[in-house]
């Protein structure tokens, strides 16, 4: 196996659901040291996390190539546990409540006055302070609050949530990137620092365009349904079988005309220039469309694509795994878990030359504690107090 | 306290972006300090034509070019090329979305900058990966959003496919490229030695699938459009009131109770259809209905009060204005200003991660093409002579 990038590095990572677990991943997978801390288990009991069962395929997803010690953090002895792997750490995620590390002592600056090296990664819902920051948040309320769910879908069928948990991913990724910005800062000052965002910043920095509409301009973006909202033509049109998307906005109309065998909608009048197109946009749809429902898409994806007209299907998630170009780029990539046997997930999205990531997962998804009796050891912890902790719940 | 220095202050980045996924890794470069340079062909000198991304003085260019400099190069006359070797040699980072032939027929692939440059860390986007059946297509974010199966899975059962209001693919890919860059610059600290770095919006939306993804990978589940429902925890949705609609997302069995007593529907938890996850989740539909009743009594303010006050996640659905009007988006102070030469000042969004003690407003407006030129020749070391031929050959 290759040397992956993050070797070396030791993080701690006390999140759960899923916008902090997902910057844990970034870490785990580009190969650091990743130590989840949780809760102990009541014995006995089948526990589950907030994103479903332990064993169920999301949690199996979001916490791969990591080891796992249970630790009671409010417990003096649990405590004083976490400061030891703390003083030894390179970096530390969490996304609680944003008092609540406070609350145990565990904040940024009680962890630097031991160790002036960690990076401090923080999540929250809406950020550290502010109106907001004691209110509970999670994906979909960030992607109301965020103005997200105002501009996708139709206008007449109301406001639309995305269908994957966009502002969690986002934030986690945007953590993740914060968390290199102040590693590699390391490297000059010998300093690490506090680095946090929010689902709220996340989603609001996402809006990109959208946004800076409004910033700049004053415009507020509306549903534009399956259309581009400023580029035209660019919409999922019907086929003789199936929908597909065309994208053939600015100098690509023509391209796109002649792709059709309609050269004549090229010199129309309504749809000579951009604004004519722009504003006779659902006219030129139903043009468009009445050639392409002659054929299936299949024909078309073809020969637009050889007349370099973007467009492609709309796969369902199951036809997404079967294409051809997915199946090349080989993304993704198994675990051989103890009980379930094989488990496929997908890798993360980004190759680095001659540091190709493992065809199968370093790890699988740890059982809570299951590396607790390793990590402890690795602490210089001796059997007998691991027991003896065991025993009083405290891992 | 805030300090006016950057993480990225020391590295040098050659920006051959266009559209949108490349100048979104830039930009990332560029807001946390580093010298980005973009490099764009003579011919756009003058023009406000982006070519991709509206007027080069409209809302989308100005958001996503900000704080780089810029200079005009013809990488294909051989004194362009050359000029371009030269800034290549000593910057720290090059990022390019060009089709995936075409830095190797222009001779500035990471192979040839990297023989010049080993340290030269070299970040790539395509549509749909640097190799494989569709690498010669174009891509552009709808498509991967059709392909990458998030139409499929966004909008109401029925309606037929729908696109997500913003160009999420593009921006992904480029926020895992600025990742990827970083993760290498990182890895260069120990190894001395740089790497291609590449991802495509395809792989971004696959990732980006997530849960919807694993459910398919491990269980062989097609999600499908669960309309403004979650997809598996319930209740999760979007409900109507007297005024606004308002998100409310009570999933798990304490949100759920802490949910229905303080919206005085008590009743719901005594009922053996809604009594755990996955009973909920099978009647979805009729447990909307039991939690639309009592909602569409009051408005929207008033629930999103209460139900924050007794910790259930609750909120509105803003629009544009009411975004940016919002308390707490305005207490996050995610706005900031930079002032254009040209345009005056303008509003543009701030990176999403804060660096405790680092105060990242911005340095400069998006510039015009070519703008810097001559300032940035000079600093690799051209006198005014070699400018000066330069510009007569047309390579500037």
């Amino acid at each position: 196996m290759s040397r992956l990038p993050l070797e070396g590095y030791v993080v701690i990572d006390l999140t759960r659901a899923r916008a902090g677990p997902t910057t844990a991943r970034v870490f785990a997978d580009w190969g650091a040291d990743v130590i989840q801390i949780g809760p102990p288990l009541n014995a006995g009991k089948k526990g589950g996390a907030l994103t479903g069962s332990f064993d169920g395929s999301d949690y199996q997803n979001l916490h791969r190539n990591k080891r796992s010690l249970t630790l009671d953090l409010t417990t003096p002895e649990g405590h004083a546990i976490f400061m030891k792997l703390a003083a030894k750490a390179d970096a530390i995620i969490e996304n609680f409540r944003a008092d609540v590390k406070h609350r145990l002592k565990i904040d940024y600056k009680t962890i630097a006055k031991i160790n002036p090296r960690i990076v401090y990664g923080s999540i929250s819902g809406f950020g550290q302070d502010g109106p907001y920051r004691d209110r509970p948040g999670v994906d979909q309320i960030a992607q109301g609050l965020a103005g997200l769910m105002s501009i996708t879908g139709f206008p007449e069928t109301g406001p639309v949530r995305v269908g994957i948990p966009v502002t969690d991913l986002c934030a986690g990724m945007f953590l993740a990137q914060g968390m290199f910005l102040a590693l590699l800062d390391r490297e000059k000052t010998g300093k690490g620092q506090w680095v946090h965002t929010s689902l709220l910043e996340a989603m609001t920095f996402m809006l990109d365009f959208q946004s800076a509409r409004w910033l700049q301009d004053g415009e507020v973006a509306g549903q534009a349904g399956n259309d581009h909202p400023t580029g035209v033509p660019t919409s999922c049109y019907r086929t003789a079988d199936q929908r597909m998307n065309v994208a053939a906005s600015g100098d690509l109309y023509a391209r796109l005309c002649h792709a059709l065998g309609a050269p004549h909608l090229i010199e129309q009048a309504e749809y000579k220039t951009f604004k004519a197109r722009s504003d006779n946009r659902e006219q030129l749809n139903a043009d468009i469309e009445a050639i392409l429902i002659t054929k299936p898409a299949a024909y078309w994806i073809e020969k637009l694509n050889e007349a370099g007209v973007p467009c492609g299907p709309v796969n369902s998630i199951d036809q997404v795994f079967e294409d051809p170009q997915v199946k090349h780029l080989n993304v993704v990539h198994y675990t051989d878990h103890p009980k379930a046997g094989r488990l496929g997930m997908v890798g993360q999205p980004i190759t680095l030359s001659a540091a190709p990531q493992p065809e199968t997962f370093r790890l699988h998804t740890p059982d809570p504690g299951e590396h607790s009796n390793e990590i402890l050891a690795e602490l210089g912890v001796s059997r007998d107090e691991i027991d003896r902790m065991r025993e009083a719940k405290i891992i | 306290m805030s300090e006016s220095r950057l993480p990225l202050e020391k590295y040098t980045v050659l920006d051959l972006t266009r559209a949108r996924a490349g100048p979104t890794a830039a930009r990332v470069l560029a807001d946390w300090g580093a010298n980005v340079i973009a490099i764009e062909h003579p011919d756009r000198a003058g023009s406000d034509s982006s070519g991709f991304t509206g007027a080069r003085s409209g809302p989308d260019f100005q958001n996503l070019h900000r704080n780089k400099r810029s200079l005009s190069l013809d990488m294909k006359k051989p004194e362009g090329h050359a000029a371009f070797m030269r800034l290549a040699e000593k910057a720290d980072v090059v990022v390019e979305n060009f089709r995936p032939d075409v830095k190797r027929r222009l001779k500035i692939d990471y192979d040839a900058v990297a023989k010049i440059n080993p340290r030269i860390v070299y970040g790539s986007i395509s549509g749909f990966g640097q190799d494989g059946p569709y690498s010669d297509r174009p891509g552009l974010d709808q498509i991967a959003q059709g392909m990458g199966g998030l139409m499929s899975i966004t909008g109401l059962p029925g309606q037929g496919p729908v696109r997500v209001g913003i160009p999420i693919t593009d921006l992904c890919a480029g926020m895992f490229l600025a990742q990827g860059i970083l993760i290498a610059l990182l890895e260069r600290e120990t190894t001395g030695k740089g790497r291609f770095v590449h991802t495509s919006l395809l792989e971004a939306m696959v990732f980006m699938l997530d849960f919807q993804g694993s459910r398919y990978l491990q269980r062989g589940e097609v999600p499908k459009q669960a309309g403004n429902n979650h997809p598996t925890g319930m209740p999760q949705g979007c409900y109507a009131t007297t005024d606004d609609p308002i998100v409310i997302a009570a999933v798990g069995d304490n949100l759920f109770k802490r949910f229905c007593i303080a919206i005085g529907g008590e009743h719901m938890l005594a009922m053996p259809e809604f009594s755990g996850d996955k009973p909920r989740s099978d009647n979805r539909k009729q447990l909307d209905a039991e939690i639309e009743t009592i909602i569409a009594t009051k408005p929207s303010a008033y629930w999103i009060r209460l139900l924050n006050e007794a910790g259930v996640p609750c909120g509105p659905v803003n629009a544009m204005d009411q975004v940016f009007a919002d308390e707490q988006v305005q207490h996050l102070n995610t706005v900031h200003h930079v002032d254009s030469k040209r345009l005056g000042r303008l509003a543009v969004i701030r990176q999403p991660v804060n660096i405790d003690g680092i105060d990242h407003s911005f340095r400069r407006a998006s510039p015009d093409s070519g703008e810097h030129t001559d300032e940035v020749l000079m600093e690799f070391g051209m006198s005014s002579d070699d400018i000066g031929r330069l510009r007569a050959a047309g390579a500037i």
